[in-house]
C-alpha cells in the first residue's frame, strides 16, 4: 500500500477531523488566494484599462493628476507641435472640469463635462451619434452623455440639456448653454456613479465663457514603429517645460505612490493567512499522531521504516493541503468578486478598474505557498511520529 | 550445529529516570535456534517485555551483544533494524495493534507490500495466512467488526506475512478471555509445528507449558531451571 493510499485511508477513518482540516484550508486559502489577486490585480487592471483606451503617453503641464493642477496653455499649438513630431501618430487635447445641469423643478445636477475631439477613443458612442462641430452660429452645440447621466435625467438621443459650466473652480456668471444630447457614451475612466458628458472643445470653451485654448492633458498615440519610450522622449525633448508620461511610467508611478499599501497590506495579510494554514494543519496531524502513537510504534515495530512513516504523514498533510488549496480557488472567486464590487463602490474609483485580477501566475504561486506551508506543517508531526521510542511506547500503552 | 535464529549474550538495558536509572534487564544470555519454542514468563516489571524488545530490535541494549542469524544487530541503522524486522521478525502485540482504517485482507497485505513483494503473490500469501487462521470468510471487515480472538488472529497471519525466520508474541492472550486465549495458543502451537521459531512472553502458565522451552525471569535475570 503506498503513502497516498495510506494517507488518503488515515484522513477517511477520521471524517470530522478531515472536513475542519480541508474546509479550514479552504477558507485559509480563498484568503490567501485573494490576497495573492489583490498584490497585483489593480496593476494589471490600470495598465489594461490604459491600454484599452488606445493612447501611450500622456502630457500634462504638472505631475498631478488631471483637474488637480495646472493646466497647458497655447493647446492648440501645442497638440499641433507634438503631433508634427515624426513619432507621433495623434495628439487629443483633453478638457475636463465640472459643471451642471440646470433644471427647471429641481436643483442643479452636477457632472464631469470633458472637451475633446470625437472618434479618437477618448469615449465610446453605444447609442446615436458623436459630438461634431458647430458649422454656423445658429447650430445647436452637441454633446453625448454617460449612462448614469442619460438614466438620471431620462435623457435620449434628439433632446436637450442646460447646462451651466464651473470653469476655474468657481460659478460662471455666463448665461447657460444649451446642448443637443446626441449619443450615449462610455468613458473608461468612470465610476460606477459618475455622470459624465463630452462635447467639442469649442463647445467646452463656449460653455465657459469664450475660447479659452487650454488642456488639461493631451493623450498621444505613437506611430507603430516606435515606442512608447521613444514618443515619450521626442515630446520631452520638444518641450522640456511638460510632464510626458508612457502607460508605463504612469503605471510605475501609481505602483510606488497609490498602489504600495495595497501591496504591503496584502503582504501582511497573506503572511497571516499562511501562518494560519501552517498552524491550523500542524495542530491537527500532531494531535492525530499524538491520538496514534502506539499504532505507529506497532507499525514502526513491523518494519516500516522511519521515511515511510514520515511520507504517510506527509501525504496526509498535501492531501489536507490540496483538497482545501482547490476549494479555495472558486471559494476566492467568489470572495474576490464580492469584495471587489465593495472596493470599486468607492468615489472615484473607475468602474473598469478591478482590484482582483486572475492571473496564472498569481494561481500558481497559491499553489506553491499552500504546499509550502502543507509541507512546514507535516515537520513537527513527522519529527514526532519518526523519532518515536517504539519499546517504551509500546509498553507505555500496555501499561495506561 | 545450525546458527541460531537470535542470540543475545550479556544483554544489559538500564533506563535513565528521574529518581536514578532503572536496570531492567541484567547480563541475560540466551539462544533461539530454528524451529524452537521458547516461553518467557515471570511477574510484572521482571523485563521479560524488555527482553522480547531487544530480541525484535526495537530497542538497543545497554551492554551486550545481540545477533540475529549471525548479523550483531545493535549497531545496526535504523534503516537496517527496521528492514531486518519487516522481513525476518513477526511481531504479535497484546493490543492487536491493527490499523483500524483498513480491512483483514489490508492489514495481513501490508507488511508484504512494505517488503517490495508483488501483487499476484501477496494476494496468494494473504489468502492463504487468513485461511490458515480460519478467517477467510472475515477477510473484508474492519477490525471493529472483529471479535477479540478474531482480531488476533489476523495479527498472527500479519506477523506470519513476510514469513518470518521468529515470531515474537508480547502477551498474546493478554487481552483475551480464557477460551477464546486458547485457540490463539493452539494457533502459536500450529505455527511452531510449521517449523517457526516462537518467543512468547505471557503471564499464562498453559501458554508457557505449551512451548518447548519455558524461562523464568525475575528482576531483569533469567531464572535457572529448577529454581522457580
Amino acid at each position: 500500500m503506498s503513502s497516498f493510499v495510506f494517507a488518503w485511508y488515515s484522513l477517511c477513518r477520521q471524517p470530522a477531523r478531515a472536513v475542519l482540516a480541508i474546509a479550514g484550508v479552504a477558507v485559509i486559502g480563498a484568503l490567501l488566494f485573494d490576497m495573492l489577486l489583490l498584490s497585483q490585480g489593480m496593476l494589471i487592471s490600470f495598465r489594461g484599462l490604459l491600454g484599452e483606451v488606445g493612447f501611450d503617453a500622456r502630457v500634462m503641464a504638472t505631475s498631478s493628476m488631471p483637474m488637480t493642477g495646472a493646466r497647458v496653455g497655447d493647446a492648440a499649438a501645442t497638440a499641433a507641435a507634438i503631433e508634427a513630431l515624426e513619432e507621433i501618430e495623434v495628439v487629443i487635447p483633453m478638457r475636463i472640469d465640472q459643471a451642471e445641469v440646470v433644471l427647471s423643478e429641481r436643483r442643479p445636477m452636477d457632472f464631469t463635462l470633458v472637451g475633446s475631439i470625437s472618434g479618437h477613443g477618448a469615449w465610446t458612442v453605444i447609442d446615436g451619434a458623436d459630438i461634431n462641430q458647430r458649422k454656423a452660429d445658429g447650430d445647436a452645440s452637441t454633446i453625448v452623455v454617460n449612462r448614469n447621466l442619460a438614466s438620471a435625467l431620462n435623457l435620449s438621443p434628439g433632446q436637450t440639456v442646460t447646462v451651466r459650466s464651473e470653469c476655474l473652480g468657481r460659478r460662471s456668471i455666463l448665461p447657460t448653454v444649451e446642448f443637443e444630447v446626441v449619443g450615449i457614451a462610455t468613458f473608461p475612466f468612470d465610476s460606477e456613479s459618475q455622470l459624465t458628458a463630452a462635447a467639442t472643445i469649442a463647445d467646452f470653451d463656449r460653455a465657459c465663457g469664450g475660447e479659452q485654448d487650454q488642456a488639461d492633458l493631451f493623450l498621444v498615440a505613437s506611430r507603430s514603429r516606435v515606442t512608447a519610450e521613444a514618443a515619450v522622449e521626442a515630446i520631452q525633448q520638444l518641450r522640456p517645460d511638460l510632464y510626458v508620461f508612457s502607460n508605463d511610467q504612469l503605471v510605475d508611478r501609481f505602483e510606488r505612490v497609490g498602489f504600495s499599501y495595497f501591496r504591503q497590506i496584502s503582504t501582511v495579510l497573506a503572511t497571516v493567512t499562511l501562518t494560519f494554514a501552517f498552524l491550523l494543519i500542524s495542530v491537527l496531524l500532531s494531535v492525530s499522531v499524538n491520538q496514534r502513537f502506539a499504532e505507529i510504534a506497532a507499525l514502526r515495530a513491523i518494519g516500516f521504516g522511519r521515511r515511510r512513516v514520515a511520507a504517510d504523514l506527509v501525504w496526509e498533510s498535501g492531501l489536507m493541503v490540496s483538497i482545501g488549496g482547490v476549494l479555495a480557488l472558486p471559494l476566492g472567486l467568489a470572495l474576490a468578486i464580492w469584495l471587489d464590487r465593495i472596493l470599486k463602490s468607492m468615489p472615484g474609483i473607475p468602474a473598469d478598474l478591478h482590484f482582483f485580477v486572475v492571473q496564472p501566475q498569481a494561481v500558481l504561486l497559491h499553489i506553491a505557498l499552500l504546499a509550502t506551508a502543507g509541507a512546514l506543517a507535516a515537520g513537527y508531526p513527522v519529527y514526532l511520529a519518526s523519532r518515536l521510542p517504539i519499546a517504551s511506547t509500546l509498553r507505555n500503552e500496555v501499561v495506561g | 550445529m545450525s546458527t541460531p535464529v537470535v542470540e543475545a549474550s550479556g544483554l544489559t538495558k538500564t533506563f535513565p529516570m528521574p529518581a536514578g536509572p532503572v536496570t531492567a534487564l541484567r547480563q541475560v544470555s540466551l539462544r533461539v535456534d530454528p524451529g524452537e519454542y521458547v516461553a518467557v514468563s515471570g511477574p510484572s516489571g521482571c523485563g521479560k517485555s524488555t527482553l522480547l524488545h531487544l530480541l525484535g530490535s526495537v530497542d538497543t541494549p545497554t551492554s551486550g551483544t545481540l545477533r540475529f542469524e549471525g548479523e550483531e544487530i545493535s549497531a545496526l541503522t535504523d534503516a537496517r533494524r527496521s528492514q531486518i524486522r519487516l522481513t525476518r521478525i513477526g511481531f504479535v502485540f497484546q493490543r492487536f495493534y491493527l490499523l483500524p482504517m483498513l480491512t483483514a485482507w489490508e492489514n495481513v497485505e501490508l507488511p508484504q507490500g512494505e517488503a517490495g513483494i508483488g501483487k499476484a503473490e501477496r494476494r496468494e500469501r494473504t489468502a492463504e495466512l487468513l485461511d490458515y487462521v480460519g478467517l477467510a470468510h472475515r477477510a473484508q471487515h474492519r477490525p471493529s467488526q472483529l471479535s477479540g480472538g478474531e482480531m488476533q488472529r489476523v495479527a498472527v497471519a500479519r506477523a506470519l506475512a513476510n514469513r518470518p525466520r521468529l515470531l515474537l508474541a508480547d502477551e498474546p492472550t493478554g487481552e483475551l478471555d480464557e477460551k477464546t486465549g486458547e485457540q490463539i495458543a493452539e494457533l502459536l502451537d500450529r505455527v511452531h509445528a510449521d517449523g517457526n521459531a516462537i518467543v512468547v512472553v505471557t503471564h499464562d502458565a498453559t501458554i508457557a507449558r505449551r512451548a518447548g522451552c519455558q524461562l523464568r525471569m525475575h528482576d531483569g535475570i533469567i531464572m535457572p531451571e529448577g529454581s522457580g
